[in-house]
Order: C-alpha cells, then structure tokens, then sequence
C-alpha cells in the first residue's frame, strides 16, 4: 500500500538520493540501514513530508501523499522524528491526548479518552501521566512520544533513529516496542537505524542504502551477509547465527 | 597568486576612487592650482577634503574590521558592532557624558564611549556564551533585542533631561563635520587595526572554541576579551567623530569571506581595503545625488546595506540543505 | 484530565482579572474631584476611551506576540522585530516632511489613523508573503530580513528628521511617541472591528496554535498544513501589530513582558488560557505605565520608554533563567 517510485533529491547540485523505488510490505518491521549520507534519513524525510522531493512518488494507498489531505493522512500514517524539543509545559497525558487530534481536534470525546488510557496503559505510562515532559528521562519521552502515536491509531509508524541518544537499556527496549507495535497492534513500522544488529534481529526487512540507491532489499537473512554488509559498509564482516538470528560483527 | 591579484585591484580602485572623492565637493577643486600654491584651494584642501577622505578610509577599514572580528570571536556570520549592542552601548556612552560632563571635550566623550562599548560589548557576549542557541540566526536577533533594551535607557535619560535633539547627531552617521581639529580622534582605528593584524591568528583559534585553544595554549578569556576590546574600541572612536554607521561591520566581512574562506590573516587585509572603498562609494553617491547638498552617509550605507545583506541572505539559502545550514554556523562562542 | 492544573489556572486568571478591574478603576477614579458632577463626567470622558484603548493595545500585541513566539517556538522573540515600529516611524515623518505638520494627514487622528493602517497593511501583506515564499517558509530569515528592514526604514527616517525645520521636528516628535492621548471614539471602533476580522478570518489557523507548539514535525504529523497555516498566522501577527502600533505608536518589549508573564504564571501550552492571561497583564502594565506617568512624572516621559525599560530588564533577566534560547 506504500510504494516509492524513482525517488529523487538533489542538495547544491549533489544527488543524495537517486532514483529510489521499493515497496514496504503490509505488517512487517522494515529498517533502512547504511553508512553515513547514503541517503536514507533523507528518504524517511520524504516519506515523512518534512523534506521536498525533486522527483518520484510516495503512493500510499494508490494515491501519491502529496494528494493526500494532511489532516487524513495524519490518521493512516504516523512520523516520529529525533527533533521533539517540546518547549511547552505539557504533561505526558497531554502530549498522549494530542494523537486524537487528526480526528477530533481540539475536543476529545469519551472515546478519544478511552484510546488515550489504553496507549498511556500500554506504555506503562499511568504513573507518569501528570508528569511534564521536560521533567522525564530520555526513555520515559521517548515512550511518551510512542504513546502518543499509538493514540494516533495509524496503520503505518515511521520512526526516525528512534535509538538514538538511549543507553543500551532503553534502546533495546526501544527496540522491543517497536516488535509490539507490529506483532500486537498489526501496524506496519518504517525505521532508520544506525545500529545494525538492532536491525538484523528486531525487523522483519531491511532496506540497505549507499551512495543514495539501495544497495540491498529483502529479507533479513538475504541482507544479512557478509559480502553485502562489507561492500555496503567498506567494513569487514563476519556473520554469526545466535537465537537463529543472524548477527554481524565488524572490525 | 589569484588571491594577491585580488588585493592588488582592490588597492588599486581604492587608491583611485580616494583621488577622486578628493575633488568632489561644493567648491571646485582643480589640480594644477593647488600644485600652484593657491592658498585658499591648499586650504580647502587640508582643513575639508583631505580629513574628510581620512575620517572616511578610517571609518571603512576599522568598522568592518571590527565586524570580522567580532564574527570570528563568536563563530557566527551575523554578529557585528550594531547587531552586538557596541554601537548603542557607545551611544550611551556619549549622552552620559554629555549629561555629567557638560563641558566635556571631544577626549572625554570619546572615553565614555570606549568604556561604555567595551563594557557593552563584554556584557553581550558573556550573555551569549551562557546560552545554547537553536539557531544561528537567533544570535543577531537577541543583540538587537540587547542593543534596544541599551537604546532604551538612552531614550529615558535623554528625555529625562530633554536631549532628545543633542543626542541625535550621534544617532545618524555622516562626514559633513569632518574638519581638522575635530576628527582626529578616528585616527586611533590605525593602531587598533595593526594590533588586530598581530593577534590574528590568536583570534582565528580563538574562534575555534575553548577546548581548541586551551589545546593550543592559547589563553582564551584573555584573547577573547583583548579582541572584543579592539572592536570595541573601534566602533567607538568611529561613533564619537561620525556618528552610527550600521551595516558596514556586517557586509563587508561576509562578501569578502565568501570568496576567500575564513582565515583571518588572510582576509583581514582585503576586508579592511574592500571596507574602506565600500565607505567612500557610499560617500560620493552621498554626495553627488543631491547636489550641491549632501546626504548622511548613514542613508547611503543603509540602503546599499540592507539590499546587499538581504540579497546574501538569500544566496546563502538558495538550495542549501536547511538543517546543514543550521548547523553549519550554529553555536557562538560556545 | 490533569483536573488540578487546569482549576488553579481558573483561579489565577480570576485573581487577575479582579486586580485588573481594580487597576482600571484605580485609574479612572484617581485624583477626581467627586465633589463636582461635571469634572467627574470630564474625566471619564478623557480616561474611558483610554482604557479601552489599553485593553485593545493589551489584546492585539499579547495575542500577537503570543502567536508569533509558538510559531517560531521561541519565547524570547517578539513581534516587534517585524519592523512595524519603525514602518510607523518613517510614515508619520515622511507625511509631515512632504505635506507638512498643519496639513489634514497630520491634524486629522482619524484620517492618520487610516493611513497608517493601510500602508503598514499592504507593506505587510507584500513583503512577508513574499519574503516567506522566497525563504522556504523558514520563519527566522523572515524575522532577520525584518531587522533589516528595520534599520532600513529608521535610516531613511533619520535622514528625513535631519533635514527637516526643526519647528516640525517637534510637532513629529509628539506624534512619535506611543501614548494613549490622541485616542478617539471612532478610532476605537475602528480597531476593534479589524482586529476581530483578523481574527475571524484565522479562526481555523488559531484552533491549531496548541498543536504547532509541538514543533513542525510533529505538527506535520499531527495534519497540520503546516506552511499554509504559519503563512496566514504570520500576516495576522503583523496585521495585528499594525493596528495596534497605529492606535498609539511604537512600544516594543510590551509583548515580550505580557506574554512571558502569562506562560510564567499559567505554566501551560493552551493558547486560549495564555491569550487571556496576557491581555490581563498587558492591561494591568499599561495602566501601571499611564499611571506613572501622568501622576509621577507629569508626561515629561512617554509611557513607551517606561516599557522599553522595564521589558528590557524582564528580558535580560529571560535570557539569564534559561540555558537553551
């Protein structure tokens, strides 16, 4: 239902993005890996509506996003980026409260109440819930953020490096979240990951940039392996299968 | 090579364009008589034009001097004497000393005006380095801010005591009260600008942080304060003889980095040549649009100024990756 | 939901809008001989108008200021850097250097009035879209190619000031002050019915300011169209701005005090609550202000300057209370 055609960018008459065409399967966990300026944040970008593109479509549901109606795409698809520096004073609960605006703006309903308990429940948020976000630790924002998204209700998660700046902790749990939102919630999760055993071993697909074309596309298994990972990275490579996963080890 | 080339034409232009500013004015000037000893021409000469086209190459090299200085003191292409509250900071200065010293002398308003600007200038950057900005461009709009709050108290005190007018002459830069006797004070940019040229490189990794010069053995309060005192000082001695002159400190570096890269020593010349040559164009326009009256220089500047800032505003954003932008000249003195 | 924080902020806004009834009646009834009917009708005549004034001046720069600092997501910004102040400025000189002090431009406050609301509408109007289109919708640029601006008008004015017949220079110079003296039924009427077409026109625009306090992405994210609706926002802000500054001259920082006041006092990001509180304050300070200066100061100094001095040091002290700008 999303599919990316011939996805072009240029920044000062260099392309970063070239030609990019691939297609995200319903349900499923896709991460975008690769090195430093392969492009692929800025592909999530565009995805996200926060950058233009020079060429290409993003078709969601048959109908490129850029047709959409904001308002209704927000319902469908949902973006989370790294840039949430909230300066407001704004309690998780209102920050949570905030994912049913797509559909009853300023005013929630009894039922809007209901989804928001529920996402603050799932996120094990209820103690917090009256707390200000500038008050919370990096995790506890971050699932607040989460929160807020599942209120949301949308079918599709884009997540940009969501474990950025989290120690191993909560960047693990992080990534076990996002395992949740697929497998419990059924939403479709498109992420950008740095880190490539996170990928490797949380998703269900990856999506391998370099020089700003996919390199890669497929399974994790397809990807996962020593020659593609070291063309891809400049890196050697040696793959290791633990809990029939395979992980990478670079040096 | 090239670059030498480029500092050789600007010589050469400012050198021709000084000759001829020599013999624009109301009184018609012409060579072979003053090289024939008409003494009322000589004296025209020494007492208007020639002190005129001194004040004037001051004002030029030491403003954007300053204005180079102070953006490679905070890492920042936008600080410059007007958007870092030097100019108002020296204003204050001046109508202080107007207030309590009434029979102040030129001398004694000038060292209001350094102690003021100086302070001002210490004030502004001290509040700028505790702050982590979002945004380079929120730099120049909290000094404007800052020099509002100075020009504020400026506008209290000289309502208080109603100098609204006496104030304003200081308020407006222009030349047409440049005579001998009353502007030598500008003279003081010379030595400022050769100290500049000597500490050059100690600004430059200055610039670079604290870490970095720390690093370096460079002591770094001690050069970042004796280079904000030497813009300071600057603008200040140009205020007390001509008036405000924005923009000069704030252009003329910028144009000049475009094409030569941000190296001090390297730029520092050419920005004082193309500063100075910036100022006497300003002038003559001044000067001859009207005639045979003249307008303030500050009109001159302030048109060309914004046009020339607002077209670089838009150079620089054309088709540049918004958030490398951003961090690309984000932080100050940080 | 987060009941507390929501019913202390009803009473702090009731505690303000008592002390600022007070304020008000304060000001009207302040060294009025009641002993005398007549001189108690001649001073209501000459104060209502003005708090009116002062409540509209208080609506129109805190709504503004307001507004303005959620879209850029800076509290230490104000709209005053828009460059309106000095657009004022320039008009109201450049009427008496070319038409003169004595001519109906200059003597009529209506006709005035009108003029500077036109001018600094359409200024307003042409430049900001179009310098938005040509930023990329980046509201910062917008903002600094405004100080430009600033400074480009204020060299033009002083320019004009300079030569001017200094007779003239002082008939400006009262006009150029911002006080609340020159201030007119009609003119009241006026503003009010323009600033609530502002208003009405942006209806949609200011449902969806809670939300851009969230930040562009998450604004986007939420539906927002977000460059569409920050375009139209900002042309109300100036509009906003203008009519105010056309109502009683330039005062900056007013907005910068009123509306930090309210977010430090009501600690919360609904607009609704912070636009009320704001007008309070921005209420409460210019009687303050009048105060001081008809009664201590005898209108040797402009209530503008108090203002500019004040807010001036509220801002420093801002700038000094947080890490992060």
């Amino acid at each position: 239902m999303l599919q990316i055609k011939n996805l072009s960018k240029q920044y000062d008459g260099k392309t970063v993005v070239h030609d990019v065409s691939f297609h995200i399967p319903k349900g499923k966990v896709i991460s975008m890996i690769g090195p430093n300026g392969a492009g692929k944040s800025t592909v999530m970008g565009i995805l996200s509506r926060l950058i233009a593109r020079d060429s290409g479509l993003v078709e969601f549901a048959g109908k490129d996003i850029s047709h959409w109606k904001s308002k209704e795409l927000s319902k469908r698809l949902a973006i989370l980026t790294q840039s949430n520096n909230i300066q407001m004073k704004l309690t998780v609960r209102e920050l949570v409260t905030f994912g049913r605006f797509p559909y009853s703006g300023g005013r929630t309903t009894p039922e809007d109440q209901e989804i928001i308990d529920r996402a603050i429940a799932y996120m094990e948020l209820e103690d917090f819930q009256d707390r200000f976000i500038d008050e919370l630790s990096g995790g506890q924002r971050q699932r607040a953020m989460i929160a807020m998204v599942i209120a949301q209700d949308t079918e599709y998660v884009l997540l940009d490096e969501p474990t950025n700046n989290l120690d191993i902790y909560h960047a693990t749990n992080m990534m076990k979240i996002v395992r949740r939102l697929c497998d419990e919630l059924g939403k479709t999760v498109i992420l950008v990951l740095h880190e490539i055993n996170y990928a490797a071993f949380y998703s269900d697909y990856i999506c391998a940039f370099k020089d700003g074309r996919i390199a890669k596309f497929g399974t994790v298994e397809e990807v996962m392996t020593k020659e593609t990972l070291s063309e891809i990275y400049n890196v050697d490579f040696e793959i290791m299968t633990i809990q029939n996963r395979p992980l990478s080890i670079y040096y | 090579m090239k670059e030498r080339t480029i500092t050789l034409v600007l010589a050469c232009c400012l050198a021709v364009a000084s000759v001829l500013s020599l013999f624009v004015g109301v009184i018609d000037l012409d060579l072979p008589a003053l090289l024939g000893g008409d003494l009322h021409q000589l004296e025209i000469f020494l007492i208007s034009r020639l002190p005129r086209l001194l004040a004037i190459l001051c004002t030029g090299v030491g403003m954007s001097v300053a204005g180079l200085i102070m953006q490679q003191l905070c890492q920042n292409k936008f600080v410059s004497p007007t958007t870092g509250a030097t100019i108002s900071s020296a204003q204050l200065g001046i109508l202080i000393a107007l207030l309590f010293l009434p029979a102040s002398t030129l001398w004694s308003r000038a060292v209001f005006a350094f102690v003021f600007a100086i302070l001002g200038t210490w004030v502004f950057v001290w509040f700028i380095q505790r702050i982590q900005f979002k945004d380079a461009v929120m730099v120049p709009l909290v000094g404007i801010m800052f020099g509002n709050v100075i020009g504020g108290i400026t506008s209290y005190l000289s309502y208080q005591f109603e100098m609204t007018q006496a104030l304003s002459s200081w308020l407006v830069g222009h030349f047409s009260l440049v005579l001998k006797g009353r502007y030598e004070i500008v003279w003081l940019v010379v030595p400022l600008v050769i100290l500049a040229f000597v500490f050059a490189n100690h600004f430059n990794i200055v610039g670079m942080g604290k870490d970095f010069s720390r690093n370096l053995g460079v002591p770094y309060n001690v050069i970042l304060f004796l280079g904000l005192s030497i813009a300071a000082m600057i603008t200040a001695s140009i205020v007390v003889v001509v008036g405000s002159i924005s923009y000069v400190g704030l252009i003329v570096p910028n144009v000049v980095t475009m094409f030569k890269g941000d190296k001090l020593r390297g730029t520092l010349t050419d920005t004082a040549l193309f500063g100075a040559l910036f100022v006497l164009i300003c002038d003559m326009i001044g000067r001859v649009v009207i005639f045979p009256y003249e307008l303030p220089i500050e009109l001159i500047v302030g048109i060309l100024g914004s046009l020339i800032f607002v077209g670089l505003l838009f150079y620089r954003l054309r088709g540049k990756k918004p958030v490398r932008l951003a961090a690309q000249k984000g932080g100050c003195c940080s | 939901m987060n009941g507390i924080a929501v019913r202390s902020n009803h009473r702090k806004l009731i505690v303000m809008a008592v002390l600022t009834v007070l304020c008000a009646v304060g000001y009207l009834v302040v060294e009025v001989n009641f002993s005398n009917p007549n001189l108690v009708r001649y001073a209501m005549k000459l104060r209502a108008p003005k708090l009116l004034a002062m409540l509209i001046t208080a609506f129109a720069i805190g709504g503004a200021s307001l507004v303005f600092q959620s879209i850029i997501n800076n509290t230490i910004v104000t709209p005053c850097l828009l460059g309106m102040n000095s657009l004022y400025t320039l008009i109201h000189t450049a009427v008496v250097f070319f038409i003169g002090s004595g001519s109906a431009l200059a003597v009529n406050a209506n006709l005035a009035f009108a003029v500077d609301v036109v001018l600094m509408g359409i200024v307003a109007t042409l430049l900001y879209s179009y310098l938005f289109r040509k930023t990329n919708h980046n509201v910062l640029y917008v903002l600094l190619v405004g100080t430009v601006l600033t400074s480009f008008f204020g060299s033009i004015q002083t320019t004009l000031t300079r030569v001017m017949d200094p007779n003239e220079y002082d008939t400006l110079l009262t006009s150029l002050v911002a006080g609340f003296n020159n201030i007119n039924n009609e003119i009241i009427v006026f503003s009010v019915i323009l600033l609530g077409a502002i208003v009405f026109f942006l209806r949609k625009e200011l449902a969806l300011l809670d939300v851009l306090t969230l930040g562009k992405a998450q604004a986007i994210n939420l539906g927002v169209d977000y460059d569409r609706c920050i375009r139209r926002l900002l042309l109300g802000v100036t509009l906003a701005i203008a009519v105010a500054t056309a109502l009683v001259g330039p005062i900056s920082f007013l907005g910068l005090i009123i509306a930090n006041l309210s977010r430090q006092l009501l600690r919360t990001y609904r607009h609704s609550q912070l636009v009320l509180g704001s007008v309070l304050f921005g209420t409460i300070v210019l009687l303050g202000g009048q105060l001081i200066v008809e009664h201590l100061y005898t209108y040797t100094v402009p209530v503008s300057v108090f203002i500019t001095v004040g807010g001036g040091l509220y801002f420093l002290y801002l700038l000094l209370s947080r890490k992060k700008v």
